[in-house]
């Protein structure tokens, strides 16, 4: 598996504890599994994330990604299995000073700047970050003395991520980052966490969008149902799941039997052109290419949406496209 | 630890609710109460200690809601994933409600004696003062109960009721004098009457009566075992 070329960064106090980390995986499951009543929200998952990796958990909402971040982080206790942090048990490795962590639905800290806030988590870790480049990190060093609670939703998020960040930990863990965010807040927050995972720390993020976890992961992990579906490259995703899609101009021609050409699974009509999903691109435009039907013909490979939909898709009966009135679906 | 703690007194004396309410309140209505209609000395006392009890609980309460409203968004819980242990977590709040008791003790004090010219011996500002802060403890751990095991809205609700009622029965607002004897009997057994006696005691110029100190223990017992409760009810859900 891909892992972070930073690992060996130099000039970081982390260095040290990769050093006695190395023989042992940054976050390790084994057959861990977590029930809530009589849902089973985690369901025996097995994973290894090494030092320096940036891994993304991928799912839909209710998928099991929180549960899985509260199992990692020693917030719950699996049912079964067992989790380990850099060889030890969660809250030792919390206790440690290891571990920084960007919970969901965690609100702004009211009465407090967010100088105090960041200063007086980077106290609690044994080797913090200076403040002052927590928050440069973090993009806020203009919002030091602001009141935390009177800052915008975007700055807020930005002062958590610097509450994650401040110990310095070796794992640094968000779950759903970039949730109610706007698009350019986004991407400013994933500017600072490439910048804070470059110099060599361990990231686990969980989300929903998939741009995101193929953009800013070296792995995603697919999670569906309380357990992993798929663990790989974005481009490894969109391999296995094969296929393509191929387009072109109708040309007034007639759409009848296009959904019959080999390889096809579904065809979509949008104004004068053709879009036809296929597992087999090539066998595809050669069949076109028979029928001559190749005016402005484009072939791309299948997307991430396209992978993440296969890997999920046996767990739910929803539509396959927004635009399901002019798609055809085949078998 | 102690960065908990100040960080936690710098947020409580931060909120404007609790300046007016824990401090201002009990000022004004020392002043008002004994300043109004016919003038006696002795209530001049007795209401500034009971004023500066009747602060004091508020501010002690106030400490629970403060954990209910950390509760609710998240900052308990993200303070679980730092190297804090939980331990520390309590501890540091527990003080929190130790400190913040301290500025309406001393700011009705103060009036009594600036303002109202209630005067006593140096020793005796000092250990009234002194009882009425160790004194708060068991009020400290009865806000914390109900800040562990209750929502954010329904602790400031329970708070006050148990803020307003445990005041009015201890005789902090008016004396108990002034009851009909068998409430005069129950407020014998409350908390804040007992809690204000270490103080009248020693503004009469006596040590505080055994029984005071007797009744006060079995509270702090109490709302001791119902802070453990409450804490280790919501450890799953913090």
């Amino acid at each position: 598996m891909t892992q972070g070329t930073g690992k060996q960064t130099a000039g970081t106090p982390a260095g040290a504890q990769a050093a006695a980390a190395q023989t042992d995986p940054a976050v390790r499951f084994t057959a861990a599994a977590k029930s809530f009543g009589a849902v089973r929200a985690v369901d025996g998952i097995d994973l290894d994330i090494a030092p320096g990796e940036t891994v993304a958990l991928l799912g839909r909402n209710g998928a099991g990604k929180s549960t899985t971040i509260s199992l990692l982080l020693g917030l719950n206790e699996p049912d079964e299995g067992a989790v380990r942090l850099f060889g030890a048990p969660p809250e030792l490795s919390v206790r440690a000073g290891r571990v920084g962590a960007m919970l969901q639905e965690a609100r702004a800290v009211p009465r407090v700047t967010v100088r105090e806030l960041v200063a007086f988590v980077a106290g609690r870790y044994p080797a913090p970050l200076p403040v002052s480049e927590a928050l440069r990190l973090a993009g806020i060093t203009e919002l030091a003395g602001r009141r935390v609670d009177r800052l915008s939703g975007g700055q807020t998020q930005r002062v958590r991520f610097a509450v994650a960040l401040a110990g310095n930990p070796s794992l640094i863990v968000l779950d759903e980052p970039t949730a109610a965010l706007d698009v350019e807040a986004r991407q400013a927050f994933w500017a600072s966490m490439r910048v804070f995972a470059r110099r060599g720390h361990t990231v686990l993020f969980s989300t929903h969008h998939l741009e995101e976890a193929d953009a800013y992961a070296d792995r995603i992990v697919v999670i569906d149902r309380g357990r992993i579906v798929a663990d790989g490259t974005g481009e490894q995703l969109k391999r296995s799941v094969g296929g393509g899609l191929v387009a072109f101009d109708l040309a007034g021609r007639d759409t009848a039997g296009l959904d019959l050409l080999p390889g096809v699974r579904s065809l979509e009509v949008r104004g004068d052109r053709a879009r036809l999903r296929t597992d087999d691109p090539d066998a595809t435009v050669i069949a076109l290419a028979g029928l001559g039907a190749i005016r402005g013909l484009e072939v791309a490979p299948a997307s991430l949406d396209d992978a993440f939909l296969a890997l999920t898709s046996t767990s739910a009966s929803t539509s396959t496209s927004p635009s399901t009135s002019s798609v055809t679906e085949v078998a | 630890m102690l960065d908990y703690l100040r960080l936690e007194v710098r947020r409580t004396l931060r909120d404007a609710g609790f300046v007016i309410g824990g401090i201002g309140m009990p000022v004004l209505m020392y002043l008002l109460f004994t300043n109004l209609g016919a003038d006696d000395g002795g209530w001049k006392t007795g209401s500034m200690i009971g004023m500066a009890g009747y602060g004091a609980v508020g501010c002690a309460l106030n400490t629970g809601g403060g954990v209910a409203e950390d509760r609710a968004i998240g900052w308990l819980r993200q303070l679980r994933v730092t190297p804090m242990t939980p331990r520390q977590v309590v501890v540091g709040r527990t003080l929190t409600g130790s400190v913040t008791v301290l500025p309406a003790i001393v700011v009705v004090l103060a009036a009594g004696g600036l303002v109202n010219g209630v005067r006593l011996a140096a020793w005796q500002w000092a250990t009234i003062a002194l009882l009425l802060w160790l004194g708060s403890v068991p009020f400290t751990l009865l806000g914390l109960g109900n800040g562990y095991r209750l929502t954010g809205q329904t602790t400031g609700v329970t708070n006050m009721a148990c803020n307003l009622g445990l005041a009015v029965l201890g005789g902090l607002w008016f004396p108990v004098a002034l009851f009909p004897d068998w409430l005069r009997t129950l407020s014998a057994y409350t908390p804040t009457y007992r809690f204000a006696q270490l103080g009248t005691a020693v503004a009469d110029g006596h040590a505080p009566a055994l029984g005071a100190i007797l009744v006060l223990t079995l509270w702090l017992l109490a709302f001791g075992s119902y802070a453990v409760l409450s804490y280790r009810r919501s450890g799953r859900t913090v």
